[in-house]
């Protein structure tokens, strides 16, 4: 059960997989394939929900001043008069031809328009997410062994609490205490502006602390629960019992023998909150006017602007494919009977 | 001085609206909102100025510093936002469109006329051909001098490109526009259009004038703040243009930053955290956090909110069910709820600053007695009906709740069906028989061009009454304002007795600035930020 059984338990996998490849190998090549699938059908879903919406690009650019002469020459300009099969066919072959399109709310390339989103997000996400995994596994290694100690409780309920208040309410409730209300020590948004234009996230961090927090609020508790649920039952077995007995040091027993067997679930649970984050961000960023892909597909939904929602919903699935398939080989990699072949 | 006199003009009473009562005062001035009326206000009640409130007439008296950056933080944008000096929609395209490029004429703080690039537009004897005479001495932000090719090459662009602005210009025979000289330009109409210059005023955010050969991705114009950085949706940035033509009043700040809001509470969020220091269109409930973090900018606009009744559909197509629904309203009950009394009560008739508006009809008050009786004999008694509402403007949604409670007094059941902005202008838009709209302020015969008659783009209600459209053709072929008043009054007639708009009071707009923002006048012309007017603003 130590870390160095890795190497001994790939050698027995392989030599035992003659007619298919090794586990992980074959995990990841099927989840990729049937994932490339996934965003197939993923782009059709979405082209159609969108023709189901009630106006489309030309009128919602054109607001107020949609009337009928204007919505037609916008419709002929956007190409919108074409039929939606037409349409899709356009869209799908310039993606397959490594063409995003031009969006139609403002003429500029998508990716001019969403690859800085993105990359705001990929920060807000990445930060979030270790903070919040750190933070939770910490927590619920602690509250683990002051179990049923004041400690615990404190921390128990607390994040119960938490649990139950959406993102959205503990980002307001930030902003009231540290931004607007009680103090005022730090942004209220986080528009990411500078006097010539915009900014990496990383250019302004104190634009960060807040979005950072709110996310980490909701996904430590999770986090937090399994952990410590998972330590407790590895903290009662045999072995760790076992390895008490034989007077190692408390540290040495929770780091060495309780850890790596608690840790495998609650990467099951890691992953499902990056993949909740990937959601998630859309209310945190419109709070905070954090500019991006959250707050860019709540701008294109409403702008009808097809090309654009495609991209953003595409990138937000392939994450949650690639987010699926790495929780599952870290798991793997974590619970070593797993990962023989059978 | 100037802002003194401007505040003056815009909050004092003038002849043509209902003065400030002393109890509208009290409670604006215990709101600390008393800086709208500013000095002439308060020196006509002869109470002195609150000390909760700061006033910005005395400190704007100081002189104005150039430099540093204004950070205004706007609602309404969308992923669709433009620099298009001709293809604007949401108010922070006309924000920037106001910033980058300057109109022939535009409205003044009371939306009365005021040239800016033109020095005189003067018509011949019957209105078929105007002649504009440009300032000279004006260059654009590349360096090019502005001459009457650039009118001409900006009106093709609007008319050709069937730009918003089309449709006031429909009459123009775009190609035989002609420079007279460097800096007259011939505009002949193919019929008489008395009331070019009011509808160029009107919808002067659409008509910013552009370079020969001009470029959206390299938005040049004339206008007080240069182009610097864009991106839909989210920013822009602008610098001083230090070569502005019209010297009288700024541009002082160094640097502009607009942001897009999604909504409301970001943007407070950001205004009381410091992060901007003008916000636009406010509701109500917003006015005590804005207020502990800066100053609070009401202006009594002539923009307009109607509810809108399709007289060619059931039951609007009787006449006595449009009076009677007209009738259901209590207005002041309104505008107490939706805007705590700001605003101005309407009369069903809109453009109420125009020197043509006519004053002298009475005001229409509740009557629920009379609705009932009206709606009885239509044969409309326990009518059921949907208003579709959205969020369309400040109040809107609210004032149709209000609207429902109160038909249930006369018997009419009011369904409300609430959609997104973006459903409610889509392909139902215009088609609604009974919903809402908003309406920037526009003259009298301008807003008709645009809202009733049948060949009007924007025909909500459907009007099309024969007496009427003779009544307009007739008016825009006299040049004579007297006489020309004398017929708007014949048709406001016809919109107060008959017409298929409620308008029930002229929303106010409600803006915030922060304490050391200076040189922010109110405006009428239901525009934020004194119509957006960033070259006046400086920071103390």
């Amino acid at each position: 059960m130590t870390a160095d059984t890795t190497p001994k338990a790939r050698a027995p996998a392989e030599a035992g997989a003659r007619r298919r490849s090794h586990p992980i190998a074959w995990l990841i090549w099927t989840r990729t394939a049937l994932g490339v699938v996934t965003l197939f059908v993923v782009s059709i879903l979405i082209f159609a929900a969108t023709q189901l919406l009630p106006g489309n690009a030309a009128t919602a650019v054109l607001g107020h001043n949609a009337s009928a002469s204007a919505v037609h020459t916008l419709e002929l300009r956007l190409g919108l008069n074409k039929p939606a099969l037409t349409q899709y066919w356009d869209w799908l072959s310039g993606v397959l031809r490594g063409r995003l399109g031009t969006s139609l709310a403002n003429g500029q390339p998508v990716w001019t328009l969403v690859g800085p989103r993105l990359l705001n997000s990929l920060v807000l996400v990445a930060l979030a997410g270790l903070i919040g995994t750190v933070l939770g596994v910490g927590l619920g290694m602690f509250a683990a062994i002051r179990r049923d100690k004041p400690a615990d409780h404190a921390l128990s309920v607390s994040t119960l609490a938490v649990t139950s208040l959406p993102e959205f309410v503990v980002a307001i409730f930030l902003v009231i205490l540290f931004s607007t209300v009680l103090w005022h020590i730090l942004p209220g948004v986080s528009p990411l502006e500078s006097t010539s234009g915009a900014i990496e996230p990383w250019q302004d961090p104190t634009e960060l602390v807040l979005p950072v927090a709110a996310l980490v609020i909701v996904i430590v508790p999770y986090i937090f629960r399994m952990m410590r649920a998972a330590t407790i039952e590895a903290l009662e077995s045999d072995y760790v019992e076992m390895a008490r007995l034989n007077g190692l040091s408390p540290v040495r027993v929770l780091l060495r023998h309780a850890l790596p067997n608690a840790i495998a679930p609650t990467i099951q649970v890691i992953g499902l909150n990056f993949l909740y984050l990937a959601g998630g961000i859309v209310l945190v960023e419109f709070v905070f006017d954090y500019p991006g892909i959250g707050q860019g597909l709540v701008n294109a939904v409403s702008d009808r602007d097809i090309p654009q929602i495609q991209f953003i919903v595409l990138v937000l699935a392939a994450f949650y494919v690639v987010m699926n398939i790495v929780t599952d080989v870290i798991s793997l990699l974590a619970t070593p009977r797993r990962r023989v072949a059978r | 001085m100037a802002d003194d006199l401007h505040r003056a003009l815009v909050g004092g009473p003038t002849a043509q609206e209902p003065t400030i009562g002393r109890r509208d005062f009290l409670r604006y001035s215990g709101m600390g909102a008393a800086v709208i009326g500013g000095a002439a206000v308060l020196t006509a009640c002869g109470s002195s100025a609150p000390s909760s409130s700061t006033s910005p007439a005395s400190a704007a008296a100081g002189k104005p510093k150039i430099g540093g950056t204004l950070r205004a933080g706007l609602t309404g944008g969308t992923g669709s936002d433009t620099l298009d000096a001709h293809q604007g929609v949401n108010n922070v395209d006309f924000a920037r469109i106001i910033s980058l490029y300057d109109p022939l004429i535009a409205f003044d703080l009371n939306a009365q006329n005021q040239l800016r690039l033109a020095e005189s537009i003067t018509p011949n004897s019957d209105a078929t051909v105007w002649t504009v005479r440009l300032h000279p001495g004006v260059t654009f932000h590349n360096g090019k001098p502005l001459t009457a090719e650039d009118v001409i090459y900006t009106f093709t662009r609007i008319i050709t490109n069937n730009y918003p602005a089309a449709s006031s210009l429909a009459s123009i025979e775009y190609k035989n526009l002609k420079a007279l000289d460097a800096l007259t330009v011939q505009i002949p109409c193919r019929s008489p259009y008395a009331t070019l210059p009011d509808a160029m005023a009107g919808y002067n955010y659409y008509m910013g004038i552009v370079p020969v050969g001009y470029d959206p991705k390299n938005p040049v114009g004339t206008g007080p703040f240069k182009y610097r950085s864009f991106t839909p949706g989210e920013q822009s940035t602008f610098v001083r243009n230090d070569h502005y033509w019209d010297s009288s009043a700024g541009p002082y700040v160094d640097t502009l930053v607009i942001t897009d809001y999604p909504d409301e509470t970001s943007q407070v969020n950001a205004f009381v955290s410091g992060q901007a220091d003008v916000v636009n269109l406010l509701s109500a409930t917003s006015i005590p956090q804005v207020q502990a973090a800066g100053n609070i900018l009401t202006a009594a606009g002539g923009g307009m909110t109607p509810f809108t009744m399709r007289v060619d559909q059931p039951p609007f197509t009787d006449a006595r069910v449009r009076q009677a629904f007209r009738l259901i309203c209590d207005r002041p009950q309104m505008q107490d709820l939706v805007f705590g009394g700001r605003g101005t009560i309407g009369n069903d008739i809109f453009s109420p600053f125009d020197p043509e508006f006519d004053h002298s009809i009475p005001q229409r008050t509740q009557d629920i007695p009379q609705a009932k009786s009206l709606l009885k004999a239509a044969g409309q008694e326990g009518l059921s009906i949907e208003l579709v509402t959205a969020d369309l403007a400040q109040g809107t949604i609210k004032v149709a709740e209000v609207f429902a409670q109160q038909a249930a007094a006369a018997g009419v059941t009011v369904n409300l069906r609430q959609v997104t902005v973006t459903e409610f202008y889509g392909s139902n838009y215009l088609k609604w028989v009974f919903a809402q709209d908003y309406w920037y302020y526009s003259k009298y015969l301008p807003q008709v061009a645009q809202a009733t008659l049948p060949v009007s783009p924007f025909n909500e209600t459907h009007w099309d009454d024969s007496a009427y459209n003779k009544l307009y053709s007739q008016a825009i072929a006299t040049v004579d304002p007297v006489a020309r008043t004398a017929i708007a009054h014949e048709m406001q007639q016809i919109d107060y007795s008959i017409g298929g708009y409620i308008i029930p009071y002229f929303p106010p707009t409600i803006d915030g600035y922060a304490k050391n923002v200076q040189g922010v006048a109110a405006t009428k012309d239901g525009l934020s930020l004194g119509s957006y007017n960033f070259k006046a603003m400086w920071l103390a």
